[in-house]
């Protein structure tokens, strides 16, 4: 038993590896620059620093189930789980899974980045559009959007336009409103300064308005990007076949517990993946932004 | 110096509707004031006293409630690259390097790509910052945005600098070499300067004409012509300019207290 937990804490630093990424972009790149060598030591002890909780979770995860203090068959101790999502890999069927969830999740963020920029845009710019709108939106922002789940299944049915569709409506709404937001919220002054050059509304729209507003646009895509696979989970859990919710509703209705968890787990990672990915992006198309 | 002013007002007056408040707000009221061709005027007033709405108006960017603003004799319709601006928060687009802030107004005029590039080196070199062009603005300090902004609205070439308090964020000695190389710059280009400022050294440093102001709602009060010997070694220490100094400050002195009076009364009347 002794040596099956040392087992579990050996896997452990194949996560922890994962954590220098994150930790770049969180400090600026004037900070690595100072001082080279210390730089290294400090980064190490940074990883360490930060993947400490992480550490200590897989360990608890591992100890509590095997000491009995929590019964093994429903929390399945981490190295077992891991043993299973090795099962799953190798059988290729995480891989249909994976497969299936990106597509929903990739298809229905994309359109609400497609639909909700320029509506966002729109409402931002033209006052007589969001008073129109305004209500509207506040009404159904603050509705959950799994509330909705219900009636997009009775509207659009089970398959694949209502799994889209739900993911969809929750990735437009941070979309939406931090683009008004954006929108709104440019200096000024710096639209006076343009102004006094004499640039056109749509020239000011495009030259001013569009690029002040990216950051924040960013900002809400990033949002959206956490929501989509958030959402996608539970549309997953209503009448899917594949998909990585399907998996884990599937696995514990069949009792495969150690593959429910290694499900679970995969969906963590990738949104872990997904939000580096969409903070590169934001942070290479902020630069200019002072903070 | 005769003939045709550059900008003529003519009994200019703006008025605010407040929101909220059933009075509304006189900014300026009966402002009459020529700028020559070519000259480097300052306008004094204390605070709140209208001095931007006028700046405001020459740019095009409000309309005059009453009376009429000419450029070159024509009533102004709005902003346009004849008049160019300088703020006093820089105003410059932060996604933008120096260079490309440079290149705004030549954009807006629809100069080409090349010709463009090269103007904004050559005014980038004209304040200064050859080598800073590649620099972000939160990457520059505030006197070399100052510089970029100033560049800025003088690459597209206008004939009327209008300057709303440009160095009044800077420190001291920021400012004192910018108003050097301010007036260096104007001596090389022969620009009209509107330069507005509530510091009387600076009205009386850089000014040829000092435009006075009063309290709210704004007028001018007087007109002093700044006329020096000589400009050579350190002019804000002598006599002579102690003695405009001295004269401004005067004229000042009753309108600040004007300026004050009245804002206790708003004050205690909202208290």
């Amino acid at each position: 038993m002794a040596d099956r937990s040392r087992g579990g804490t050996v896997a452990v630093p194949e996560r922890p590896g994962a954590y220098p990424v994150r930790e770049r972009p969180d400090k600026g790149p004037g900070v690595r620059v100072r001082r080279a060598v210390p730089a290294a030591v400090r980064a190490v002890s940074g990883v360490a620093r930060k993947s400490a909780a992480i550490v200590l979770l897989l360990a608890v995860w591992e100890v509590l189930p095997r000491i009995g203090v929590v019964d093994p068959v429903f929390l399945t101790p981490f190295s077992e789980v891991v043993v299973a999502w090795g099962g799953l890999v190798a059988g290729g069927e995480l891989l249909d899974h994976v497969q299936a969830s990106l597509l929903r999740s990739l298809a229905g963020f994309g359109l609400a980045i497609a639909g909700a920029i320029p509506l966002g845009l729109l409402i931002g710019w033209y006052r007589p559009v969001a008073d129109f709108l305004g209500p509207v939106l506040e009404l159904f922002r603050n509705t959950a959007a799994l509330a909705l789940l219900p009636v997009f299944v009775l509207i659009l049915g089970l398959g694949e336009t209502s799994k889209i569709a739900i993911i969809l409506y929750a990735c437009a709404w941070p979309i939406l409103l931090n683009t008004i937001a954006g929108v709104r919220g440019v200096d000024p002054l710096l639209v006076k300064s343009a102004r006094s050059m004499g640039l056109t509304p749509l020239r000011l729209f495009q030259k001013v308005i569009l690029p002040a507003a990216v950051p924040t646009v960013f900002t809400g895509i990033r949002l959206a990007g956490a929501y989509s696979i958030l959402v996608l989970v539970a549309a997953e859990m209503v009448g899917a076949k594949a998909g990585l919710g399907y998996l884990i509703n599937y696995a514990q209705f069949n009792f495969r517990i150690p593959d429910m968890y290694a499900g679970i787990l995969t969906i963590s990672v990738l949104g872990l993946l997904f939000n580096l990915l969409l903070l590169r992006l934001e942070r290479h198309f902020s630069t200019w932004r002072t903070t | 110096m005769s003939g045709q002013p550059k900008i003529a007002l003519r009994g200019v007056s703006k008025v605010f509707d407040v929101r909220g408040e059933g009075e509304p707000f006189t900014a300026i009221h009966g402002v009459d004031l020529d700028v020559r061709e070519g000259e480097f005027l300052t306008l004094v007033g204390p605070s709140g006293c209208g001095k931007s709405t006028l700046l405001d108006l020459i740019a095009g960017l409000t309309t005059a409630t009453a009376g009429e603003i000419l450029l070159d004799g024509a009533p102004i319709t709005g902003p346009g690259l004849d008049r160019g601006i300088v703020f006093q928060q820089y105003a410059l687009f932060p996604w933008r390097t120096a260079l490309a802030n440079i290149e705004f107004g030549l954009e807006a005029k629809g100069v080409p790509r090349r010709e463009r590039a090269e103007a904004a080196r050559r005014y980038l070199d004209l304040v200064g910052l050859n080598g800073f062009g590649g620099r972000y603005p939160h990457e520059l300090s505030g006197g070399m945005r100052q510089r970029v902004a100033i560049a800025r609205s003088l690459a597209f070439d206008p004939d009327v600098l209008l300057m709303d308090e440009p160095f009044a964020a800077l420190d001291a000695q920021t400012r004192e070499s910018l108003q050097e190389e301010l007036l260096r710059i104007w001596e090389q280009t022969n620009k009209t300067i509107v330069f507005i400022t509530h510091g009387i050294d600076e009205a009386v440093y850089l000014g040829r004409r000092v435009a006075v102001m009063t309290s709210r709602p704004g007028r001018v009060k007087e007109i002093v012509t700044v006329d020096f010997a000589s400009r050579e070694g350190d002019l804000r220490a002598g006599p002579r300019f102690g003695e405009y100094r001295h004269h401004i400050w005067t004229l000042l002195r009753d309108e600040v207290a004007a300026a004050q009076a009245d804002e206790r009364k708003v004050v205690g009347s909202h208290g």
